[in-house]
Parts: C-alpha cells; sequence; structure tokens
C-alpha cells in the first residue's frame, strides 16, 4: 500500500516538473517573439558597464569609425548608412563581430564589457525620455 | 539513522572515479570549444560538459559533485583561455547544481532529462545574474532564447546522461 501511494507521488511531481519545463520552454518562445517585433526607437545607446559612453541617433548619424577601449582592449564601431555594428574587437570570442550590423537585439562583447542598444524608455541610463 | 564516519570518508577508489570524471568533462568542454557555434548569441551552447555534472547528481553525494563541478570549471576557464567565462560558468552551475539537488528528490532514472531541463534554464538564470551586473539591463534582451536553448540543451544532455546512467547500471 504504501509503495502505491509513493508512485502516485511519484507521478504526480513527474508531472508538475514535466509542465514547469513546457511552461519555460513556451515562454522562452513568447520571450523572443515579443523582444524580436517590440518597436524601438533610432536612437542607440552605446554602454560599457552599464554607463553611457555615446548616444548616437541613427536617422542623422554620418558615417564614421570609432574606438572604444577597456582596460587596454578596443571594439571598433562603425557607422555606415545609418546602420551600426563592430567592425573589430580583440577580444578572443569575437561574438559581437559576428553579430554585424545592429537589428532589435543587443551587441554585446561581455569581455569588454560593451553593450551598443536600442534606447527605450526603461533602459539601463535611468533617463526617462530625450526630448527631440 | 547515524552515518558512520568510514562512509564520509573519500576512498581513493572513490577519488579515482571523481578525477575521471572531471577528465571526462573537461575533454568534453575543450571539444566544444572547437566545434563552431551554429546560434551567435552570447551565452548560448550545447554544454557537454554537463552530462558529465549531471550523471554525477544522480550518481554520487553533493559534496562530492560539487568537487567535480567546481575543478571542471575552474580548468575549462584555464583552458578556455578567459577567466570572463569562470565568473558565468560559475554562477550558473552553482544555481543549477543546487537545483538539480533538489530536484533529485523528485526525480527518478526515467525523468532525469526533466531535472536537466530545469536545471540547464536556472543555469541561464545565473549566467544572466552576473551578464546584467556587467553589461547593464540591455543583455535581458537575450534571457527569452536563453531560456528556449537551455531547455533543448538540458534536454539533450539529461537524455544522454540518463542513457549514460541506465546503461552503467544494466538497465540498458
Amino acid at each position: 500500500m504504501a509503495k502505491d501511494i509513493r508512485t502516485e507521488q511519484k507521478r504526480k511531481s513527474t508531472y508538475i516538473l514535466a509542465v514547469l519545463c513546457a511552461l519555460v520552454f513556451l515562454g522562452g518562445i513568447g520571450g523572443m517573439l515579443w523582444n524580436l517585433t517590440r518597436s524601438h526607437e533610432r536612437q542607440v545607446e552605446i554602454l560599457q558597464d552599464g554607463k553611457i559612453l555615446y548616444t548616437v541617433d541613427l536617422d542623422r548619424a554620418e558615417d564614421r569609425t570609432f574606438t572604444v577601449t577597456y582596460e587596454g582592449r578596443t571594439n571598433e564601431i562603425e557607422i555606415r548608412n545609418h546602420q551600426i555594428r563592430v567592425k573589430a574587437a580583440d577580444c578572443p570570442d569575437q561574438i559581437c563581430v559576428h553579430m554585424d550590423w545592429l537589428e532589435s537585439a543587443p551587441i554585446v562583447c561581455l569581455p569588454n564589457h560593451l553593450s551598443i542598444q536600442y534606447a527605450d524608455g526603461e533602459s539601463a541610463s535611468g533617463l526617462d525620455a530625450v526630448a527631440n | 539513522m547515524k552515518t558512520n564516519l568510514s562512509e564520509k570518508r573519500i576512498t581513493t577508489g572513490k577519488l579515482t572515479e571523481l578525477a575521471l570524471l572531471t577528465a571526462a568533462a573537461l575533454i568534453l568542454y575543450v571539444v566544444e570549444l572547437q566545434l563552431p557555434n551554429p546560434i551567435p548569441i552570447p551565452g548560448v551552447k550545447l554544454g557537454l560538459a554537463n552530462i558529465v555534472t549531471v550523471y554525477a547528481v544522480y550518481r554520487y553525494r553533493p559534496a562530492e559533485v560539487l568537487m567535480v563541478v567546481l575543478v571542471r570549471i575552474f580548468l575549462g576557464s584555464l583552458y578556455g583561455g578567459s577567466m570572463m567565462t569562470f565568473l558565468y560558468s560559475l554562477a550558473g552551475s552553482l544555481l543549477c547544481l543546487l537545483g538539480m539537488l533538489l530536484l533529485r528528490k523528485v526525480t527518478d532514472d526515467r525523468t532525469i532529462w526533466l531535472a536537466s531541463v530545469l536545471g540547464a534554464v536556472l543555469h541561464n538564470l545565473g549566467q544572466m545574474t552576473v551578464a546584467v551586473l556587467i553589461a547593464g539591463k540591455g543583455v535581458l534582451f537575450y534571457l527569452p532564447f536563453l531560456m528556449t536553448a537551455g531547455c533543448i540543451a538540458g534536454a539533450f544532455t539529461g537524455f544522454t546522461a540518463q542513457l549514460v546512467r541506465n546503461r552503467l547500471a544494466g538497465k540498458s
């Protein structure tokens, strides 16, 4: 009898676990879609350690290339045709370079503590809004 | 129930097993570093070395699993050449380990993979916390991507560990 109860409990917890996994998975997919379809402004922030280094208005920005340094390591950032990307970096993984031109997902270089992202109302800056 | 002292001590045989597991995890880790990552999202990877972690969680005591994981992360970060990864892996792995040790109580040999899925997601949450501290809230954009990928990777590593465990236990 005791064994029956235990297997019953086991089945129940397995069921709960499975539902939990499914929820996390579906939540992840939902979050991905939401993040990708959300509209954003054309204002771009370049952050280091969560602090804004530059703010760029892509609609008005002129083509140029500049360098951001972190503890001696550099990221070369390029603005061209109203788009922005990390052109070169001396970090080992090169993820930021492979991410190419900025789309909805922020470009992040974790080794150099750098991120390039569209400005939102709730960005890390603490600014509520930028008046135009 | 009293546990006697000799049971708590790690025997030479046990130490050898743990060392072997650590070596296997490191090999998997280094091999994975050489594979091209098809998904260029920071933090997304298969996590082959976690097959060993999941297996160890179901086979050894918490302190022993912790030893294997800590040594693997430390040496893995050295081999990988970046101490940055050390922090992420550490935060992720500790959270994952904690969760899996708790989940072990409610799972059996056929549901290891479910615990592994949740463990992988916990790993992602740990990583994410460190990433937010380092790079700011912008990286939260990636959280759902990490979670989805974590579910898939966790299911894969979990199934593999489950297979290994059942094979080694002779249950085919």
